[in-house]
């Protein structure tokens, strides 16, 4: 029998500072992954923890990782050319048919970016999606992830870009992500869906003014974050009313995310 | 009216205010009694004494407003009282042996109270046969654990039970219950290394608490048990201060041993000039490593029993009262 | 097939039992409790008869023989892993109904929720037998009978025991260990009723104000959150993995897995400072739910089984049943 709690050791390939406290790990993993889904990363004696999929592409994955406990800082400590241990992936993902067609909206706040990214990505420019807007919202400039991209889509008149706080130099929007909600262009009810990613107090008031917006509650998706220990269904750290976060997650549509009361 | 003041002391009945009454002192060693002696004690009360008792502060009772003429009477009255006491004399109808040695008070110990490490009725009353009757001046109690909620520190002799938590990692949930609780309400023994209890045996007092917190037994009590003593606490006029600890993880042989030692020690130091002489004063006179060198004489010590090699004790001196001057 | 043993033949079959199992049951730990001088019933290796302790619960449950406090996922050296080995020796539990239920409840966890099967749990489990103590009077604070948990089919051999023991071999692995002794028919017993009794709220009429409702603010003011409810709870199955390095720099080490509880403080934890459920309350209505409500979505049986451990070990006397009772009553009010 395999033992799906042992980890496989990875290559790092690059170390890419994304902020002074997030980091973006490209990891020499050849695996098939959705967007949204996670890995259990670990750097041996030091732990080990969900971490989303950031981006993937010829062997290649991405994770970014914030520098905030006793693994994160274990893992700062590697570099190209070292080596981390995985195993994954796990939880449901982003399945792009749900998208199909549609005015897709990606809302997300903070390190919520990273498991929307690639989705992104896909998205910008290609016809599998009617329209798509992006809505990203960062505490400081300081804390904006994958600068070049976002700045790319941006400029490309893909996503808006808002911070909470900014300082004279910072030209850009300013104010909580709440307040661009109504700029989004919800004219077509029916083909609207959305996706909303980011710490819980902010998934909590966007989701409440999306339904206010007159969003369906089956049109939007939210990317619940727990700390799973195992990533498969038994450690019970994800689990919130009947559903395990790790298995059934961590994407919920929103429908089914209000259900889950915690 | 003739009344032989000292001897009527030593049969446990005191000179009072009122010329010509005098109080009756009940001993209750260990402050358990069985209720049946409570209707023996209003019964004295009501016939010979003024219908009162007060609960004395070492957990005897005191029956005041008695004629000494009726101390004979008394004292065949309350002979089931001090028989039930299994001291090792033949008591008979003349009353209490002795009054020197007090009453061994004792909290109410582990056959109630949860942070008990010890029946301390039960020790109380083992060390009152072995010390009683004794007209040598000497307070001894015995508390179940470090809240001393008995105040053994102010006895000359005072008995900590206390307990040696012994620790399975294998069984340990790193849940923290037991170093939280050691840091906020104990000594601080207790860290978490590499998500294990580590103790620090040094300034753990064995008061037990982190047995009481653990949700899985990875903490468990030792099989032996074991006593901190501490010595030579007292009030009084001259220099009241609390006990400092002679013996720390002793058995309890050794704490009697000790305190048995300590009556041929105080035999052969006491000031005969004085009418009476408290243990600690001796102590006092003699320095403490003659105190420690008698008493510890012949008596075997466990592997874990750990002695002071010197005491201070500090307390009170009304002659440097600084903060008046 | 049914059999009567003597006392001795009983003890002389535990002897040769223990050639290939590891036998375990209910026995007194003397002075194993944890204030002084009390003893605690615990699971333990039994020899004999005599080290059965049959009229008293047990305070934790059988759970930790399969199912480690504290258990070794891999040791790692320079990047490569190792699985430590297990007793080769197989497992024969002596247990009640309610446990081998709650057991039920445990497996439907670690080998069937998600696509995976629990490795460590499922090597350790899969060498458990099950002989079942009769227990047809429970005890105070068992509530079985409520929760549906009181018989079970899933015994190897049931015992009744007396002057004579009688069994009920129903696994022919232990066929042999009988052969040989009076046959004589006997069909185990179940409790069919307790002294105490749970009302359970029906599925239906748990609603999402149910989660929200003033009566869990009680637990916030009175739970410790000791999780001894969780640690003696024979269905109780969370986890959280350990990392310790022995060595400089992470190349030497263990990852380890020991019991987690929803009331022990940072269980609901999540990276970056937050944490849900912080109020005692909220862990109680989690805790809840899950035993007698949304486990039961997912598996079709509830969670608890009754076994009333909870109860007897909580320190604040907080009683689940009395938990349960009050959701239904709050439940049925509208």
């Amino acid at each position: 029998m395999k033992n799906p709690f042992l980890p496989e050791k990875i290559k790092i390939l690059e170390v890419i500072p994304e902020t002074s406290i997030d980091y973006t790990y490209v990891l020499a993993l050849d695996k098939e992954v959705k967007p949204g889904q996670f890995f259990q990363l670990s750097v041996p004696g030091a732990g080990e923890a969900p971490i989303s999929v950031s981006d993937f592409e010829d062997g290649k994955l991405c994770v970014t990782i914030r520098k905030v406990g006793r693994l994160t800082n274990a893992l700062f400590a590697l570099g190209p050319g070292d080596f981390l241990f995985a195993r994954g992936p796990y939880g449901n993902g982003f399945d792009y048919r749900d998208f199909a067609g549609a005015d897709l909206k990606v809302i997300a706040g903070g390190t919520g970016l990273a498991p929307v990214k690639k989705l992104i990505k896909t998205f910008a420019g290609s016809d599998s999606v009617s329209s798509l807007e992006v809505l990203l919202g960062f505490k400081t400039p300081e804390d904006i992830l994958y600068g070049d991209e976002v700045r790319a889509w941006v400029q490309s008149g893909v996503a808006t870009l808002t911070v909470d706080k900014a300082d004279d130099n910072w030209e850009g929007n300013r104010g909580l992500i709440t307040g661009y909600l109504k700029n989004l262009d919800l004219s077509d009810r029916a083909r609207c869906k959305c996706i909303v990613v980011g710490p819980p107090i902010m998934i909590k008031f966007v989701t409440a003014e999306l339904l206010l917006l007159k969003v369906a509650e089956d049109n939007i998706w939210v990317s619940l974050e727990r700390k799973m220990s195992c990533g498969i269904g038994k450690c019970g750290h994800c689990k919130i009313g009947d559903a395990y976060v790790c298995l059934e997650g961590p994407v919920f549509k929103f429908s089914e995310a209000r259900r889950l009361l915690d | 009216m003739s009344v032989d003041t000292r001897k009527v002391i030593k049969n446990g009945y005191r000179v009072t205010r009122t010329r010509g009454k005098t109080a009756l002192r009940i001993r209750v060693p260990g402050g358990h009694l069985e209720t049946r002696f409570l209707a023996l004690i209003d019964r004295i009360a009501s016939q010979y004494g003024d219908g009162t008792a007060h609960i004395t502060t070492r957990q005897g009772f005191e029956l005041p407003g008695i004629d000494f003429e009726r101390i004979p009477e008394i004292n065949k009255l309350i002979r089931p009282l001090i028989e039930s006491l299994g001291l090792s004399v033949e008591v008979g109808d003349s009353g209490y042996p002795a009054a020197g040695t007090r009453n061994i008070c004792a909290c109410i110990g582990n056959r109630v109270c949860t942070f008990g490490n010890d029946d301390t009725t039960g020790l109380a009353r083992e060390i009152e046969r072995m010390v009683y009757p004794n007209n040598l001046h000497f307070k001894i109690a015995v508390t179940g654990c470090p809240n001393d909620c008995i105040k053994a520190v102010m006895n000359d002799f005072g008995i900590i039970c206390t307990v040696e938590p012994l620790y399975d990692p294998s069984r340990c949930i790193s849940c923290g219950a037991c170093v939280d609780n050691c840091a906020k309400a104990v000594t601080g023994a207790l860290s978490m290394k590499d998500f294990s209890v580590v103790r620090n045996p040094d300034i753990c007092i064995g008061c037990g608490e982190c047995i009481r917190k653990c949700p899985t037994g990875a903490m468990r009590r030792s099989s032996s048990k074991s006593y901190r003593l501490v010595v030579m606490g007292r009030t009084g006029r001259k220099n009241p201060r609390i006990a400092q600890t002679f013996l720390k993880w002793a058995d309890k042989e050794a704490i009697l041993a000790v305190i048995r030692n300590a009556y041929g020690y105080v035999e052969r130091h006491i000031d005969r000039t004085l009418d009476k002489e408290h243990v600690g004063y001796i102590v006092d006179r003699t320095g403490y490593q003659v105190f420690r060198e008698e008493v510890l004489k012949d008596v075997t010590l466990s592997n874990r029993a750990i002695v002071a090699q010197h005491i201070q004790w500090g307390g009170y001196r009304y002659t440097s009262d600084a903060g008046f001057r | 097939m049914g059999y009567q043993l003597s006392r001795e033949q009983f003890d002389s079959f535990l002897a040769r039992l223990q050639e290939e199992y590891r036998v375990f049951g209910p026995a007194v730990d003397v002075d194993g409790g944890a204030l002084a001088d009390t003893d605690r019933i615990t699971y333990k290796e039994v020899r004999c008869l005599g080290d059965l302790e049959l009229n008293r619960k047990s305070y934790f449950s059988p759970k930790e023989i399969f199912y480690p406090v504290r258990e070794t996922l891999f040791r790692f050296c320079q990047g490569d892993t190792t699985e430590p080995q297990i007793d080769g020796k197989k497992t024969a539990i002596f247990l009640r109904p309610c446990d081998i239920n709650g057991i039920d409840r445990l497996d439907a966890i670690f080998l069937k929720n998600g696509p995976l099967e629990d490795f460590y749990y499922k090597r350790r489990r899969d060498k458990v037998r099950f002989f079942l103590i009769e227990c047809t009077t429970g005890f105070d604070s068992c509530f079985c009978v409520s929760m549906n948990a009181n018989r079970t089919e899933l015994f190897d051999v049931a015992l009744r025991f007396g002057d004579e023991i009688l069994a009920d071999v129903k696994s022919p692995e232990f066929e042999p260990y009988f052969a040989g002794l009076a046959q004589k028919p006997f069909e185990v017993r179940f409790i069919e009723k307790n002294s105490k009794e749970v009302r359970l709220p029906g599925v239906a009429d748990i609603t999402p104000d149910l989660f929200e409702h003033e009566l869990w603010k009680e637990y916030s003011a009175r739970c410790i959150a000791c999780g001894r409810c969780n640690t003696s709870c024979i269905t109780c199955s969370c986890f959280t993995m350990q990392d310790v390095s022995l060595g400089a720099e992470n190349q030497m080490g263990e990852r380890r897995r020991i019991w987690a509880g929803c009331h022990v403080n940072g269980f609901a934890d999540i990276a970056g400072g937050h944490g849900y459920r912080q109020q005692k309350g909220d862990r109680m209505r989690f805790k809840t739910m899950h035993k007698i409500y949304d486990y039961y979505l997912r598996f079709g049986k509830h969670q608890c089984v009754g076994c009333g451990r909870c109860d007897d070990v909580c320190p604040q006397y907080i009683s689940f049943a009395g938990c349960i009772n009050k959701v239904s009553d709050v439940a049925a009010e509208r």
